[in-house]
């Protein structure tokens, strides 16, 4: 009796087991229905039946491949950083308003990347993607096969202005292997910012290139005694993406950016490469990088130079927007391409482009398409502007009269359309997490003054032959 | 009324098998999918996955941030046992044998950290190691030793141990209340015997607190040494991210620096295999270390 019993429950333990793996495993292959990931997960519903289930989802489908119709559910899947979500609301509601037929389900938020990523592992992502912020990347989700390949319908749209899609972006979409799978939404770029009341006032002069810069640099620590430089250490990239990318673009142009993101054999040790990591140096021996910046996360590093610790900081066009309630009194945004360039050049560059992208499984892949197209007009770029304070990327865009435009964003927008003053360099894709990681290792390193060029240099090749899978 | 045999095992079933369930389900198949998808190429993002054998543990054992999690990791054990352990029974010692009218509240106060987020810990800790606003530079240049403020968590040097004071901070008030109850328990007529012997209170605390409150402090030194390898991953991630440089990555921060921000889940997988392992051998040496005869007096 009593083995007998031993028996039972061994064979019960084992299908309690068995039970959970396998509840656990059906988890992961569910599709359909409702989705309930948290976050902000509005339902914008056109009056019918905002219950849409997947049986609705399949009629609707067919139809829409039958005569091109755009009707059934549309997921959208958008990052709110910097930039807000104003802008997305005022556009998905035009698109609602012209689009009744459709019922628009928005995943949106700070962490939107995260609580979507359940989602995209169970092959169940949503119509419509933009790629920006935390725990995204263009790259990866190329690699992992998750998008549409855009490149044939790419030839044959056009915007509702009535251009030809195609030709309409500031910034051409990123390629990989020649395919494109991504537009570019948004034109962001990094550059360098300082406190123009600041710089009036004391009559700084603002640099226009790497020796002027110094010079600037050093007057600031003399007068002020302050480091004038900083950045967030916790994310390496931001100096990576904000200085040293266009310094590269400038010194060796769109050719060494393309050996650098894709992590060339012995591209670090180039001499036009070897050059800008000794301006870093030269920067750290000079003391005008803050020492302390190693544990600065972005915000803590905003902060800082908000409250006039330091002069320079390398941040995207989101920063006037993101630290909006936080500017005090007297402050002015003044914005420049990092003048990491040598003396007499002009200003390099390399715009950073967020993405608007559809799913490779999107279910209603014609809506997504109707979207995307909706939203690439010169009235939502105009509006872009206005309620980010950023730019879209899309061609002839006129700024310069516009009075809810920021004057910071209609300087730089002027600037960067003068190839006199600014040229523009591009790479033909973001750099992967996984070279981008060890090599802001050791770029902290560097910049900390606990390496030297030298030894950065061997960790950088390392860290490339290691992406290479050498 | 007997209870049959049938009844006491489906008793026991009933109690059992519930939970037996709930720790397949949340512990069991966590820790054998955690194992599967370490022989994976996978970047934790999307449906598709390679299989790849053993070259994740290949990678493991031919990366140079490994040593040095595994390195950071016992150096906060090994800072926070000590630390900790000293602390919480000097504490612990203090409200309970110096008969002190204030001990309720010091019981709180000390207890208080406890019952905070160590996110919030985190954070806060963050704020007081500010090297312009923090309130370390700032003491410390209030007592005229300019010299000594620095950039705690923003050098390379100094970060990991900085991290160890908000850790430990963190840690007093659970242990000294388990001290205190250990001490509770011992009778007072120990202690009038040995004074009688003409034990001075050192002596006291040395060969009759220590010896009868020995399973305590057992259990306090395992469980500060298991949440530290598995736990001290949030302190890291909140405060440094496991910079500058990887100077305070520990085993955990690095996991989830490859699995979720560079896209290499199954190494990620990988290396939670390999905590496993160092925790599992940590504690049985320590089981071993720390056995001791049972004392009666």
């Amino acid at each position: 009796m009593k083995r007998s019993w031993k028996k039972l429950f061994t064979v019960a333990f084992s299908a309690g087991l068995m039970a959970g793996t396998l509840a656990a495993c059906g988890g992961n292959d569910e599709t359909g229905g409702e989705e309930n990931n948290g976050g902000n997960n509005n339902a914008v519903n056109n009056g019918s039946d905002a219950n849409n289930n997947a049986d609705d989802n399949a009629n609707a489908n067919a139809d829409a491949g039958g005569d091109g119709e755009v009707s059934g559910e549309l997921e959208i899947q958008y990052f709110v950083g910097g930039y807000g979500d104003s802008w997305w609301k005022e556009v998905i509601s035009d698109f609602q308003e012209q689009y009744p037929d459709v019922t628009i389900v928005e995943h949106a938020g700070p962490n939107i990347n995260d609580e979507m990523r359940s989602r995209w592992v169970s092959d169940n992502p949503p119509d419509v993607v933009y790629i920006d912020g935390a725990g995204s990347s263009e790259t990866q989700m190329v690699e992992d096969g998750q998008l549409m390949n855009l490149t044939e319908w790419l030839q044959e749209v056009e915007t509702a202005d009535g251009n030809m899609l195609a030709d309409s972006f500031i910034v051409d979409p990123a390629t990989y292997d020649g395919e494109i799978y991504s537009l570019p939404l948004v034109f962001d770029t990094w550059g360098t910012w300082y406190n123009r009341a600041n710089f009036e006032e004391q009559g700084y002069e603002v640099p226009t290139g790497f020796d002027s810069w110094m010079s600037t640099m050093g007057e600031i620590q003399d007068n002020e005694g302050i480091a004038p430089f900083v950045t967030t250490g916790q994310h390496p990239y931001y100096f990576l993406r904000g200085v040293l990318t266009p310094a590269f673009g400038a010194a060796g142009g769109d050719e060494l950016l393309a050996d650098i993101v894709t992590g060339a054999e012995g591209v670090w040790e180039r001499d036009e490469v070897v050059a800008q990591m000794e301006k870093v140096a030269e920067m750290q021996e000079a003391g005008y990088i803050y020492d302390g910046f190693g544990a600065y996360n972005h915000t803590q590093s905003q902060m800082n130079f908000l409250l006039g610790d330091h002069s320079f900081i390398p941040v995207g066009f989101w920063l006037p927007n993101e630290m909006a309630n936080d500017v005090p009194d007297g402050f002015e945004f003044g914005f420049i391409p990092s003048p990491i360039q040598d003396e007499g050049e002009p200003y390099a560059i390399v715009p950073d482009l967020r993405p608007l992208a559809i799913a490779e499984n999107a279910e209603n892949p014609e809506a997504a398409k109707a979207f995307v197209q909706f939203v690439f007009t010169q009235e939502y770029a105009t509006l872009f502007s206005e309620h980010t304070g950023a730019i879209m990327n899309l061609e002839g865009v006129d700024l310069s009269e516009n009075e809810n435009v920021p004057p910071y964003l209609i300087e730089a927008n002027a600037m960067i359309n003068d190839p006199d003053q600014v040229q523009i360099y591009h790479r033909p894709h973001p750099m992967s997490a996984d070279l981008e990681t060890p090599i802001g290792d050791a770029l902290i390193a560097l910049m900390l003054g606990n390496s030297s060029v030298e030894e950065f240099t061997e960790r950088a090749e390392a860290a490339t032959a290691d992406y290479r899978g050498e | 009324m007997v209870q049959t045999k049938k009844q006491k095992y489906l008793f026991l079933a009933f109690c059992l098998v519930p939970t037996f369930i709930l720790f397949a389900v949340f512990t069991l198949y966590p820790l054998i999918s955690g194992l599967y998808y370490s022989f994976f190429s996978w970047s934790g993002s999307a449906a598709n996955r390679e299989f790849v054998g053993v070259s994740n543990y290949v990678r493991l054992f031919n990366d140079g941030i490994i040593p040095r999690t595994i390195m950071h990791d016992y150096f906060l054990v090994v800072t926070k046992v000590f630390g900790i352990m000293i602390l919480s029974m000097y504490f612990a010692v203090a409200i309970m044998q110096m008969k002190l009218k204030e001990a309720p509240f010091y019981r709180i106060i000390f207890f208080f950290p406890n019952i905070m987020s160590v996110v919030v810990i985190g954070i806060l800790w963050t704020f007081i190691y500010n090297p312009s606003l923090g309130l370390v530079n700032s003491a410390l240049e209030a007592i005229g030793l300019e010299n000594w403020t620095r950039p705690w968590l923003g050098s390379e040097t100094w970060a990991l141990p900085s991290l160890v004071l908000p850790s430990v901070w963190a840690g007093i008030g659970l242990f000294m209340l388990m001290l205190m109850g250990g001490i509770g328990t011992i009778s007072k007529s120990y202690y009038e015997a040995a004074e009688l012997d003409g034990a001075s209170e050192w002596q006291q605390f040395w060969k009759v607190t220590v010896p009868l409150l020995w399973p305590q402090i057992k259990v306090s030194i395992l469980y500060i040494v298991i949440t530290t390898l598995n736990g001290s991953f949030i302190i890291v991630q909140i405060m440094t991210g496991g910079g500058p440089n990887n100077s305070t990555h520990v085993m955990g921060s690095y996991l989830y620096q490859q699995a979720f921000q560079q896209y290499n889940f199954g190494y990620g997988a990988t290396i939670g295999v390999m905590i496993l392992v160092i925790s599992l051998l940590t504690v049985f040496i320590l089981q071993k270390l720390l056995r001791r005869e049972k004392v009666d007096y």
